[in-house]
């Protein structure tokens, strides 16, 4: 518990809600962003939101401990370990027995064990929980960042503001952002297809962010993977015979709910841990009756079926706009409609998929339409630019 | 200025020389305007002469590497990068990164006014400009505050200057294709069954073979074509049979989603 999450840090308007956090505990609230193509046009977007709608930055030491300190004063017994490895219930009626370093304000940890009805991993994407409960592999991304402080008049400018830059020498199928946070910004970049190549394209990075962050002391340097999609089994019963025994199951980073396009996964990590353990505490009636794989399914179910439509949409946009350079520069000329803006406002937010108005719709199908091919047109003629000049 | 002269020659006989595969026809067109925009920026760039002469070079000897035998391609492309080195060395002291310099480019924008001809914008210009501008970034990929951010949006040029410059040539092609398609099938089948042209059109079968052959010249362009629409109809599935993974080996029973 005591380590420092590398993470984007933003989250959105409807988890300060829902989880009941307290205002002091966000850093900084996002109102603008910038976008910006490969050729540098920039857009800017946050015209559509109301005053009181922001995007939260936070620090992942500041919002854990919190959570983690609520937890425990609504009864949960906190320990500070290291899962190691578990064994799995020899028979029905039997527990999982979990070893772990205790660490307990130690330097180094202590060996221990603990005995339990059933397993949740929310130990993110190197989930080790998940490991041994044979959840299966993914696809990830890997993500780069650097935070960094910059002169105060600098940060004046990144004051609401986070940045995206889209371009083939940023991400060639991500995006790279300067995100602020308390005190510093943080700078970074990811990707799925060219991970080797993650320190050039951090370079570029910061060459494309250029004069806005001259002066910068990089002070910290943080990597992670992203999960591309969820496991392929997300709860399992590991019991040595067919029926009975308690389940293992994953939810966040560990079971691979990281949306496609924004790479966004702090709302649904704490949304899935909080739907698997509701589902637990219904199942065993409080208590008092042992769970099953079952109980696990249902949350399951529910997920899936709350945010199914969530993920699909940001699948598909990441095809439809990441694949090439022009799909980019469609992507940012679309983000300067009002529409557009205000449905992904909308969307990312509150976390419902909105419909719209069918004409409104139209109207962006038909600009989309038009984007993309006027951006492939262009980069037709730029291939024969190439070729004779 | 002694460094540039010899890189524009070598430019103009690699350009005509490479001229020579596809599009004849616009032979006179493009190295007359590479010329002239390294004219602009020799003339703007003065203490940046020496920086934008070694980011000129990389590219044009670059595009002589790739295109003779590939046995070259490695002794000229270390001697391009010692060249730029030595070049680079000096340039990181004293000059600032290249930026995009071009009369026309002003604020962010392309100045409008200045692409009339005839008293009308000429679009044309405005798109091979723009095309050029990205191009350029393309290649030389850089801050982004530069003149306050660029605010140019393609959508200022016209429907039509778009449909007559990329939508009609591709149109002819295809008409073409489609009718030399047509004739041929039609005179096969006429030769084959003896039904004539017009017996052939109210003839559903045919109609249903006309269409296809309509659908097939417009969707596949390319011989890549074939293998592109497999991979999209495989693509566009992936992503669900990925969170379908959990619900395929269920045997225990349990609540299914819908």
């Amino acid at each position: 518990m005591d380590n420092c999450k590398p993470c984007g840090g933003a989250i959105p308007l409807c988890m300060v809600g829902e989880f009941d956090l307290p205002q002091d505990i966000i850093d900084r609230r996002v109102r603008k962003m910038k976008m910006i193509s490969p050729s540098n046009v920039s857009v800017d977007i946050g015209r559509t939101l109301k005053p009181d709608e922001y995007i939260g930055m936070l620090r992942r030491e500041v919002l854990d401990s919190y959570l983690r300190e609520r937890a425990e004063k609504s009864g949960a017994t906190l320990v500070n370990g290291l899962f190691l490895r578990m064994d799995k219930p020899a028979g029905p009626g039997e527990r999982y027995r979990v070893h772990y370093n205790k660490y307990d304000g130690r330097v180094v940890g202590e060996p221990a064990t603990l005995e339990v009805d059933a397993v949740i991993g929310a130990d993110g994407a190197n989930s080790r929980v998940a490991k041994s409960i044979g959840a299966g592999n993914y696809e990830f991304a890997i993500a780069f960042q650097e935070r960094m402080r910059i002169p105060a008049e600098k940060m004046e400018y990144y004051e609401e503001r986070a940045e995206m830059y889209v371009g083939l020498d940023v991400s060639p199928d991500f995006y790279a952002w300067v995100f602020p946070k308390s005190d510093h910004v943080a700078v970074g970049t990811g990707t799925v297809t060219h991970k080797g190549d993650i320190k050039l394209l951090q370079e570029a990075t910061r060459n494309r962010a250029g004069d806005k962050i001259d002066g910068a002391v990089t002070f910290r340097v943080e990597a992670h993977p992203i999960p591309e999609h969820p496991r392929p089994r997300r709860a399992v019963s590991l019991c040595l015979t067919a029926q009975g025994g308690g389940p293992g199951g994953a939810g966040g980073d560990a079971a691979g709910y990281v949306t496609k396009c924004s790479g966004e996964g702090i709302y649904f990590a704490a949304k899935s841990g909080r739907m698997c353990a509701e589902e637990i505490v219904r199942g065993s009636e409080n208590g008092t009756r042992t769970i099953t794989e079952a109980d696990l399914r249902r949350y399951l179910a529910k997920f899936d079926k709350l945010y199914w439509p969530t993920y699909k949409v940001l699948d598909v946009l990441q095809k439809v706009f990441y694949r090439s350079n022009p799909a980019k520069e469609a992507f940012v000329e679309m983000c300067a409609d009002e529409y557009v803006q205000k449905m992904t406002f909308d969307s990312y937010l509150y976390k419902r998929v909105v419909p719209g108005t069918p004409l409104e719709d139209l109207k962006l199908a038909v600009k989309t339409i038009g984007c993309l091919v006027r951006a492939n047109a262009l980069r037709n003629e730029m291939k024969k630019i190439g070729i004779y000049s | 200025m002694a460094l540039f002269s010899p890189a524009l020659p070598s430019t103009f006989s690699a350009s005509c020389s490479k001229a020579q595969f596809p599009q004849k026809g616009r032979l006179a067109f493009f190295p007359k305007r590479s010329l002239s925009l390294f004219v602009a920026r020799s003339a703007d760039n003065g203490t940046g002469t020496t920086g934008s002469v070694a980011v000129e070079v990389n590219p044009e000897k670059k595009e002589e590497a790739a295109a003779p035998v590939a046995v070259e391609e490695k002794p000229e492309e270390n001697k391009e990068a010692a060249v730029l080195e030595s070049n680079g060395a000096t340039v990181k002291t004293e000059v600032p990164p290249p930026k995009f310099l071009d009369p026309r480019w002003a604020r962010g924008t392309w100045d409008l006014e200045q692409f009339r001809k005839d008293g009308t914008v000429d679009w044309d210009a405005v798109i091979d400009a723009e095309a050029r501008r990205r191009k350029w970034l393309e290649d030389h990929p850089g801050d982004s505050s530069v003149d306050g951010g660029v605010v140019f949006d393609t959508a200022i040029i016209p429907w039509w200057a778009w449909v007559k410059r990329f939508h009609l040539p591709e149109a002819e092609l295809l008409n073409g294709r489609a009718a030399m398609v047509g004739f041929f099938m039609a005179y096969f089948v006429d030769s084959l069954t003896g039904v004539g042209l017009v017996d052939q059109m109210n003839n559903f079968f045919c109609k249903t073979l006309l269409f296809v052959a309509v659908l097939g010249v417009l969707v596949i362009r390319k011989n890549e074509d074939v293998e592109n629409l497999k991979k999209l109809v495989d693509e566009s599935t992936f992503y669900d049979k990925q969170w379908q993974a959990t619900w395929q080996d269920e045997n225990a029973g349990g609540p299914r989603p819908e």
